[in-house]
């Protein structure tokens, strides 16, 4: 269907989680089978009912920016924060000349959801409105002596935009500017995006990615409220095991993975080295949650890349560690690949479920495997599930055998995208 | 226009707004040069810097929906985008072909810029309040988190995700297509719009449902404008505060509501004999990537992206006939946009008519960018364009025509939709007669 044969390669990747720095970190500990997940220790959790999290520990954005640059970072809330370190770091290993780059052509399309305030920034105002009586508030005393305690730019650290904006602002990235906001699924729903604007040639030079830190007090309580999440306490780096028949539920991280991609015809020009192609997207809507519409992202995303499902060396599951989501992302990969049963891997038992930034982590990782040639197995899982039909690669890593590569992802309310990678060749 | 990619046309519309829950009662009531302004009533407003918005009154959903449980704990952006897709959708004449199975649902996508649920403030900041101990300014957490899980609402909480609107859409209309949310604040609704075009344009899709749903009239929505000093405070003339490309213009007023239109592929809207109101023509997104606070002076983001939306359409500036404005009533915007239309049309500038509906609508944020496009398509259709009301105080900087506080009829063939937002995110939109 598309009119222009323009092809889409990834030159530059960053991976910032609870076990990496770079991607070459993330790949090494998930080979590994090294879990980030620990007990939380950026705040006291003892009046939650979830202790542990793939949390980032010792994280300072100052150890990413420029001096110049410093100051704006008290405008960022940590998943911004997280969103322009990692931006910082594809560029550098993008080896991107900007000064060489067509700035009106340099896009930022990013996932992101709900950054929650900080309190303390709140604390104040809340202090001198509340009444006696739960949950009411005074919103005379607010208008009056509240808002003039609160910082004057407090709203804008936390708009879900400020990932992708203030990576433009960074960077002078004056091209398309998205902020994609479907939760778990936004990271692979900007890598799509991309794909179409390049498509329509409004740009070359992309930063792709999502980010997203859920842990902090705020977030945690919402959250808590309303994910399947698994309170395990002990052993907790076995706390995340999609798939298998022992899993508990969700367990949350924070991250951020930004990739640079590139029209092909740009970074040849440039001499830039090439980790994988972005070969094919596809997205739908899972009604009835039966794998459906998983099938069909699928589906699309191979007809797209023009690949056979034969080809598929293995897909890069999404993995919830869920009981229900697992089955169905399990059948919908099932519905998709038939009889062939396509090895099956996942990433989350390392970094915890990074919510937005989880599609672009992932697929960081997938690339990886591509580029190294080697596949870790899913860490942790012992027994599959009988109602997760999925062929899930255990024990040691495995060596790439196809050329292809399909990572999933998907919402818990079913809006699913399915990415192909293609091995680079040369 | 340019071959190769398929026409994209307009099949279906629908309005929720503070001038009214349709798309009839919005644009007739601007017309009339109505303002849709008022006290804050949904909270206490009475002591913040300002007082008014404009709000969507008298908001009932069973107008549109025979069993409104469904909707019952979604949050108001939801609702108002329910009601509206729910216009939108019948009037395309699609709902029947859904049900009877004779539209591929699986070529049908979802694509808005639609906003976050409204926070639960007043539990939230008591249980802050509770926890915090101001002598010290620490904040114990495990009094903060035990007291957060028992006052909050679990269902409230999960409706306040980003990605809710969207899903609720899709599971209620049945529609299996891509789904997306975009959120890049004013300009949300009109960038989905955009991106809706060319998921069809390319062949991803053949209808998209796009648009955008929002309510920022809360007491943190408020508190977080009014900091930026972004709220006209003109307390006592609530009426006139929203005043764009006037010199007196002190801020925008905040507003809510939905627009959401049906978005089809020409040949499968004329093979089922569809009613069409318009054709999309053109779009184009740029960023300042200046500041998160301020647009750049001198338009660079805004300029390229007019410029960019003309050349995707396939016209000249002399082809624009009413261009509706992102006319916040802001200093910087009003400004700054009129220095970009200048910049794009030269010597047509001052001959191409450019209102603001933001002067009695208010401004609806990640949702004005939808009802904006819509007031277009009727600008188009009824041969009559909106005015801006409020324009008492000619600005030297701001010296184009405004249709100044009265409509006025005009023939229109191609109109220009801008939305700016907060942080640098420029869309310009191109909508056209539908020419055969």
């Amino acid at each position: 269907m598309a009119p222009s044969k323009r092809r889409a390669v990834i030159t530059g990747a960053g991976a910032i989680s609870a076990v990496s720095d770079t991607p070459g970190d993330l790949w090494q500990a998930w080979r590994d089978g090294r879990s980030g997940i620990k007990p939380i220790s950026l705040f006291d959790t003892s009046g939650l009912p979830v202790k542990i999290a793939g949390e980032i520990t010792d994280f300072d954005a100052k150890n990413y920016i420029d001096k110049k640059d410093r100051k704006q970072l008290r405008m960022m809330a940590r998943t911004i924060q997280l969103a322009v370190a990692c931006s910082q770091k594809t560029l550098e290993h993008s080896k991107i000349d900007k000064a060489k780059l067509d700035k009106t052509r340099f896009g930022v399309i990013f996932g992101a959801s709900l950054i929650a305030s900080e309190l303390p920034e709140l604390a104040d105002a809340a202090h001198k409105s509340a009444t006696r009586v739960r949950g009411q508030m005074n919103l005379g005393t607010w208008g009056r002596e509240g808002i003039a305690v609160i910082q004057p730019l407090w709203m804008l650290r936390y708009l879900p935009n400020m990932l992708a904006c203030q990576v433009s602002i960074l960077h002078d990235a004056q091209g398309p500017n998205n902020s994609i906001t479907q939760d778990d699924v936004a990271g692979l729903l900007a890598v799509g995006e991309t794909l179409r604007i390049m498509r329509r040639n409004h740009g070359d030079f992309f930063l792709v990615g999502g980010g997203d830190s859920r842990i902090n007090p705020l977030s945690l309580s919402r959250q808590s409220l309303f994910l399947p999440l698994a309170r395990r306490s002990e052993d907790v780096h076995l706390a995340c095991r999609p798939f298998d028949v022992s899993r508990e539920g969700l367990v949350l991280g924070e991250g951020c993975g930004v990739l640079a991609i590139e029209d092909l015809g740009h970074a040849q020009a440039r001499g830039a080295s090439i980790i994988a192609e972005v070969a094919g997207f596809g997205s739908a809507f899972d009604r009835r949650r039966d794998g459906d519409g998983m099938a069909r992202a699928i589906t699309t995303a191979l007809a797209q890349s023009g690949a056979p499902a034969s080809e598929v060396d293995h897909v890069n599951a999404c993995g919830y560690g869920t009981p229900c989501e697992d089955i169905l992302e399990s059948h919908g990969i099932q519905l998709a690949f038939g009889d062939f049963k396509v090895p099956v891997t996942t990433l989350k038992a390392c970094t915890g479920h990074t919510g937005a930034g989880s599609g672009t982590l992932e697929l960081i990782a997938a690339a990886e495997c591509l580029a190294r040639g080697e596949v870790p197995a899913a860490p942790h899982h012992r027994q599959t599930d009988p109602k997760c039909p999925v062929n899930v690669i255990t024990g040691s890593p495995r060596k790439l055998q196809k050329p292809y590569v399909v990572k999933t992802g998907f919402t818990r309310e079913g809006q699913c995208a399915a990415v192909v990678l293609r091995r680079w060749d040369g | 226009m340019s071959s190769g990619k398929r026409r994209v046309v307009i099949t279906g519309m629908g309005a929720v707004t503070p001038l009214g829950h349709s798309v009839d009662t919005m644009f007739q009531a601007q017309l009339e040069g109505r303002s849709g302004v008022g006290p804050i009533s949904r909270f206490d407003a009475r002591t913040f810097p300002t007082t008014f918005a404009a709000e969507v009154k008298s908001f009932n959903l069973g107008v549109w929906f025979k069993d409104t449980g469904p909707w019952r704990n979604c949050g108001v952006n939801s609702q108002f985008a329910a009601g509206a897709a729910h216009q939108a959708l019948e009037s395309s004449g699609l709902v029947g072909l859904i049900s009877s199975g004779k539209v591929r649902t699986d070529r049908f996508g979802i694509y808005l810029g639609s906003g976050e649920g409204i926070q639960d403030f007043n539990n939230l900041m008591w249980e802050t309040a509770q926890a915090y101990d101001p002598s010290s300014r620490s904040l114990n957490y495990p009094v903060f988190c035990r007291g957060a899980r028992e006052s909050f609402h679990a269902e409230a909480e999960e409706e306040q995700e980003l990605h809710s609107t969207a899903y609720h859409l899709a599971s209620h209309f049945g529609l299996e297509g891509p789904n997306y949310n975009c959120l890049t604040a004013c300009a949300a609704s009109a960038q989905a719009l955009g991106e809706a075009l060319d998921l069809i344009r390319y062949g991803d899709a053949d209808m998209v449902l796009a648009g955008g749903a929002h309510s920022m009239i809360h007491p943190f929505g408020v508190t977080g404008f009014n900091l930026l000093t972004a709220l006209s405070t003109n307390n006592a003339n609530p009426q006139g505060a929203s005043r764009p490309f006037d010199r007196e213009r002190d801020g925008f007023v905040l507003a809510e509501g939905a627009g959401m239109l049906v978005l089809e592929e020409l040949e499968h809207a004329r093979s089922r004999g569809a009613k069409i109101h318009a054709e999309l023509t053109g779009y184009f997104s740029t960023a300042d990537a200046f500041r998160v606070t301020d647009s750049h002076p001198e338009g660079r983001g805004a300029i390229a992206c007019i410029a960019g939306a003309l050349q995707d359409a396939g016209l000249n500036p002399q082809d624009i006939g009413y261009i509706n404005a992102h006319g916040t009533s802001t200093q910087v915007n009003d400004r700054v946009e009129s220095l970009a239309i200048k910049h794009v049309f030269g010597e047509n500038a001052k001959m191409v008519p450019c209102s603001s509906i933001k002067s009695m609508m208010g401004h609806l944020i990640a949702a004005a960018g939808a009802v904006e496009l819509i007031t277009c398509v009727e600008a188009m259709r009824l041969g009559v364009l909106p005015p801006t009301m409020n324009y008492e105080n000619p600005d030297p900087e701001c010296d184009l025509d405004y249709v100044p506080n009265q409509a006025r009829n005009a023939t229109v063939d191609h109109c220009l939709s801008n939305s700016f937002g907060f942080g640098g995110q420029n869309t310009s939109l191109v909508v056209s007669r539908f020419a055969g």
